[in-house]
Parts: structure tokens; sequence; C-alpha cells
């Protein structure tokens, strides 16, 4: 059985930003579906900056309320929308030009199909239900002279001081030739790696001699002891934050493959308390059982990992090897 | 008036000083859809051959430069192991740049004018075939105005493009002859992805639109690929080749991150790069970073450059567009028309940024040897 060699992976982050004192004043503009811009000499700049972009000077803020209708100064169609854009239907992004504005505006319009969209057309916006004080409090843009508003006159601007936005991007990694062969040794229970010809020295995972910038083919490579020493360790005090699975103090240790110098980072020693993990102790891998080895953590970026194999390192119970041997191995 | 009539039929070469700095040896890998390489593997391999051009190892090089993406790559500090590709050991002197490997470039060239060292080596990598770039790129927009609508970056460069069109600036016509152009060129070029598509223009605008007006001939493709200069000062650079591709401007200006707020029909930090870099009289050979077609025309506008400038005939971002490296490879195209085609000054621009919001213009001149005009030695591209 061989591993797949592709990788997929979903990186997301939740940002909650602060606004600040000029785009505060738009985005809580916007809750009371009033839109603002900013002077900057003659000119009004939507959506407002907090210095003129020409200068780079500071603003004072002298807010000026636009539109809420404007005029289309550029369009493009979106035939088939992604997961990104705004609108789940086809519609145009819009430069638009708001009425007693001098510079456009960003964003989307619903207008049904691309043959009634064109430049020069008159636009406004259609405002959100319940507006939270962000760009798509405007949902979008649609033809015409009047605002599409929910029933009701709106509430009250609120004080909008911070944004929350949610990024998400999938990654799809395909794994190269040596990284296959790693991961495939892997899962039939073998480390392996390249020595190089220059230094000596054996690598893990990467096809190249890092000391010496040497590509190191599959020639190069042999199968590695699954035994080492701890030639580091850190004790992490869990914080709380989003994909935090730890809730009391854990270690990870650096473990320096016997005869080589090759260091495995990041790795558990099992079943000791944290507390009697020492540099100089001698561990053996604990494989993943068969069934469980997963090559999802094998990435074309890095040094290699043994995550998804090797579960951690366990103490043999031979005495230590000299904790000074190991002392200037920082990884 | 043609450009070699602007420089004067006479140019003379000008005396090169100690503290002159010139592009040696460029590699590139070609750039492909998608690359089974890592970064660094790719690395390797471009700086390995690079340096064998000109005979040097890398206990050679005092300083070098890489630029990459952590958001191409989908990690973060991916860019450290990259630097393996220079070796750990003796410590080395290194950087890096989140931008295109050409901003490496320019951290290179700053770094070399310090005097104390005389060699550099900058890259640029990237693997755009990771991610969607169409999902990723809103990311490097104004976060709080831009990226919650989701501004992909072709739907951002077809609002340029209609205003370059509305404007009279262009024509759709002209986007699919660059188009057409850039697909012949590369057709000789095997460093580029795109070689064989449809290369007449009828046909072409014949197409349909992918984003009114563009269709998709006027689109760079999503390329994985690598690239690497070599920069040497002084003396030592005519002593490591026939012909060092010497740097006699290198500047880069940036606007305003909102590209709303910009007239997107001109580029006057290209224009304004241009001239910081000595001007554009008498280049004969233009590489310009325009991965959309209606952005060579705004390009070519703003740097002002006569008709008879042959523009991208590597075949340009159009035909192959590794984000991160396209830049630096336009510098190391340039480069290669004084290194091996013997023309005598060429231009290299970089692109950074939505909607062309930063720019870098390197211009580059090539000695006159003792036999005449070396550029009659070059073939017509």
């Amino acid at each position: 059985m061989t591993v797949s060699t592709q990788t997929v992976s979903t990186i997301q982050f939740p940002y909650k930003r602060t606004l600040g004192p000029v785009m505060g004043r738009f985005f809580s503009e916007l809750t009371a579906r009033r839109i603002v811009g900013i002077r900057s000499g003659e000119r009004v700049i939507v959506p407002p900056m907090e210095y003129d972009p020409e200068t780079g000077n500071e603003l004072a803020h002298d807010f000026v309320e636009v539109g809420p209708a404007g005029t289309v100064r550029s369009w493009t169609w979106v035939a088939e929308p992604i997961e990104s854009h705004p609108l789940d239907r086809p519609f145009a992004f819009v430069l638009v030009r708001l009425d007693g504005a001098d510079t456009d505006l960003v964003h989307v319009l619903d207008a049904g199909s691309e043959d009634a969209v064109h430049t020069g057309m008159r636009v406004a916006p259609r405002w959100r239900d319940e507006p939270v004080g962000r760009i798509d409090d405007i949902v979008c843009f649609v033809p015409g002279e009047h605002a599409d508003s929910p029933e009701g006159e709106p509430g009250e601007a609120q004080d909008v001081t911070t944004m929350e936005y949610f990024s998400k991007i999938t990654y799809t990694d395909v794994l190269s030739p040596t990284l296959v062969r790693y991961a495939n040794n892997l899962r039939a229970g073998r480390l392996t790696g390249q020595r190089c010809p220059q230094c000596n020295r054996v690598f893990l995972g990467r096809g190249y001699c890092s000391v010496d910038a040497i590509l190191l083919g599959p020639e190069l490579d042999e199968v590695l002891p699954d035994r080492g020493v701890v030639s580091n360790y850190t004790i992490i005090t869990p914080t709380p934050y989003p994909g935090q699975k730890e809730t009391e103090p854990f270690a990870r240790a650096s473990v320096v493959l016997e005869g080589d110098e090759m260091v495995i980072a990041q790795q558990q020693i099992l079943d000791i308390p944290v507390s009697e993990i020492r540099v100089g102790m001698r561990v053996r891998a604990e494989w993943m059982p068969d069934a469980e080895r997963d090559a999802a953590e094998i990435t074309s970026k890095g040094w290699g990992t043994v995550a998804g194999f090797i579960k951690g390192w366990r103490h043999t119970g031979e005495p230590d090897e000299p904790a000074e041997q190991y002392m200037n191995r920082v990884f | 008036m043609t450009a070699r009539q602007n420089a004067g039929e006479t140019r003379e070469t000008a005396v090169r000083q100690d503290s002159d700095i010139a592009i040696v040896a460029t590699a590139q890998l070609p750039a492909v859809r998608r690359q089974e390489l890592t970064e660094t593997e790719m690395l390797l391999m471009v700086v390995d051959e690079a340096l064998d051009k000109v005979g040097l190892k890398r206990s050679d090089i005092g300083f070098s430069c890489q630029g990459s993406c952590d958001y191409i790559s989908g990690g973060t500090f991916s860019f450290v192991p990259n630097l393996d590709a220079m070796g750990a050991w003796p410590p080395i002197h290194e950087s890096h740049v989140e931008m295109d490997g050409a901003w490496a470039m320019y951290e290179a060239w700053v770094r070399l004018k310090h005097g104390d060292i005389d060699i550099a080596v900058a890259m640029g990598s990237g693997k755009s075939s990771t991610g969607d770039p169409a999902a990723m790129y809103p990311l490097e927009l104004d976060p709080y105005y831009l990226a919650p609508l989701g501004l992909d970056p072709v739907s951002l460069a077809a609002l340029q493009a209609r205003q370059l069109i509305e404007s009279g600036k262009t024509t759709e016509r002209e986007l699919a002859e660059i188009a057409a152009r850039s697909r012949r060129d590369a057709a000789g070029n095997p460093n580029q992805q795109v070689r064989g598509a449809e290369q007449d223009v009828d046909k072409l605008l014949a197409e349909g639109y992918l984003r009114n007006p563009l269709r998709k001939s006027d689109l760079p493709p999503i390329s994985d690929g690598a690239c690497a200069v070599v920069l040497v000062r002084g003396p030592r650079a005519a002593e490591l080749t026939e012909r060092p591709a010497w740097i006699t401007g290198l500047d880069h200006r940036s606007e305003v991150h909102n590209p709303a707020l910009r007239d997107l029909t001109d580029s006057a930090s290209t224009r304004i790069a241009g001239q910081r870099a000595g001007g554009v009289a008498g280049v004969e050979v233009a590489e310009l970073m325009a991965p959309f077609t209606a952005q060579e025309v705004i390009l070519r506008q703003s740097l002002g450059l006569a008709e008879d400038v042959v523009i991208n005939p590597s075949g340009g971002a159009l035909t192959g567009n590794p984000l991160m490296a396209t830049g630096l490879v336009r510098i190391a195209a340039a480069a290669d028309q004084i290194l091996i085609n013997g023309r005598s000054r060429t231009l290299g621009h970089a692109t950074s940024g939505p909607a062309l919001q930063q720019n870098l213009v390197c211009v580059l001149e090539g000695d006159t040897g003792a036999e005449g005009d070396p550029a009659a030695k070059g073939d017509n591209r």
C-alpha cells in the first residue's frame, strides 16, 4: 500500500481588527444607512482614508455624507461566483462614483444579467436588514436612483470600533518524489534519509543537504535507526487559542537519532511525567499501528516530519548519555 | 524617431567604476502548471545553474536574498527551509523579502553598494498551484473595504482594462494582438508555460469573455517556478563573464493601496521609477511584468517606450507567471539580452500589489566591445 501523494489542508484565521477613528466612523455610519467620505483638499475621498493618498499627510476628520446613489465608472461580469464572492448568483463587480464623491468605491452590482450593465448607469445601495458595521452592510448595489432599504427607519448609528473577518484558504500540496519515498517508507515502519557525500551527515525527509546545499538523490537512501537521545526539550503551559487541544503542561523534545546528527524536533516523550524528561535520555520510537498511519502531515514545506507515523518516544531504560554531549544542539 | 536615434547613434560606453554592479548570470526553471519539486529543491537547482555559468561556488557569495510568499506556500515561516538552497554552515549572510524576487534583487543591489562584498545572489520562488489564486488574492487587499468583497485578481484586472478601453487608450483588438504576440514569442522559449496556444487575433477576439472585457487570452496562466540572478560588483564582473549586464539604474515606487483611489489607466509609480532608473532613451528591449494584456499598454505608455522597442520577447508574464519569481524572470530576461544576445540597453520591470500598485524598473547596459556594435551579433528578438 502506498501513501497519497497529495495532502489537502485548510488554514483558517479569525481576525478581529480595530478600525480607528476614520474607518470606524465610516462603518458606524453604515449602521444608520449613511455613507460618508472624508475631505482631502478640494476632493471628497470615499471610502475615507486616514491620510491623503497623494501626499501621505494626515487628514482632518472632516466627514461628508455622499450618495447613496452613484454612477458606474467600470464593471465586469462574474458569471460563476465562487465561495469568497459576496453574492451566490451572477453579478458585476463595479467601480461606483457616489454622488458628491471624487473617488470610486469598489462594490458589487446585482443587475440580473450582463446586458443590463453599462458604464454610466445609475445605481443605489441595497441595505442589509440588520447592519453590523461592515462594507457588506451594503449587500450590493442595484440599478436605479433609490436605495433598496428594509422596512422602517434606520436606528441611531452604532459605535463600531472593530471588524471581524474570517479568512480561509485551502491548499493542495503535491509531494515531491523524495517525500513520496520518505512517506512510503514511514508507512512500512522505516525511518529513511540520505547521507551527504560531502559532510557525511544524514538528512531526513527533504532530499538535500542543509549544510552543503547539495541535492541528495534516491541512490543515497538509507534506513535510519528509530532510536535516539533527547538533546533538548521544553515544557509548555498551554494558553487557550483556536486549535489548541492541550490543557495541561506538556513537553516537546528534540531527538538525535542514534549514531548520527539528524535531529527530529517537536517530539512527544511518552509515559513519564514532564518533570522527568532530561537531556541525554535514551529513547525508542513508538510507531502508530499500521491502520492509523497517515501521511497528512507530510508536506513539501519544512524539513520532514514523523507526525502521523511515530506517536512519540519512550525511555529505553538504558543509562543516559552524558548531557554535555548534546548541549550545543538547539534543534 | 527610433530608440537608437533617441540615444544618439554613437552612444559611448560609460566608464565602469569599482562601485558599478552587474548581473553576470541568470537561471530559471521552466514555468509549469504544477511543479512536484519543493521550493527549496527548485531554488537549489537555479542557484546551482546560475553559479555554474560563471564558475562560482556558494562560498564565494557575500550575501543572498530570497523573495517568496508564505500565503502562496501555505505555511508560516515556509520561507525558512528555502534558505537551505544556500547552505547553512559556515553561517551565511542572507535576507528574505515577502515580495517578488525582483525586490530581493533590489536588496542585494543595495547590499553590494555598501562596498565590502563583491558577489550576491537574488532569488524568487513560488508555487501557485497549491492554492486557488481567486480565493487567496483578496487577502492581500485592503482588509476593511476590499477583502470582504472577495475582489479576485481577474475581476480587478477587468475593471482596469475596461477603463483603459473606454478612455480610448487601447482597444480589445490591441489586447488580442498583445496576447497573440506573447504566445508567438513563447513558442520559441522553453521556459514559458503557454506554448502552442491560439495566435490568430481574429480567432482570439471571437472567443467569449471570461471577465468582460477580458478573455482567457488576456490572462496569465497559474504557474510554479523559480529564478536566480548573480550580481557582481566592480571589475570582478568583467572577469567572470565576457559581457556583463551593468545595472545603470534601479528604482521602485509605490502608490496608494486601494486601487479605486488611483487612476487605473496610468501608472505614476512606473513612470517615476523609470525616470529615476535613468529613463528609457536607447532601450532596445523591455521585459515588462504585465500579467494582464491591458497592463502592458499602461506600462508602455507610462514609461514612454518608443514604437520600435521590442516588448517581452521572452513571451512575458502572459505565458508564464510563477508568482514571486515572475518579476525577477523579467529582469533576468532583460539581462540575458545583454549577456547572450549582445544588446546594448535593456529594461526589466516588476510589479507587486493589486492593479500595478508598486513598480520596479531596472535599466541594464552592456559594454561596447572593440569590434564595434555588439548588438549586431544579436538576433532580432
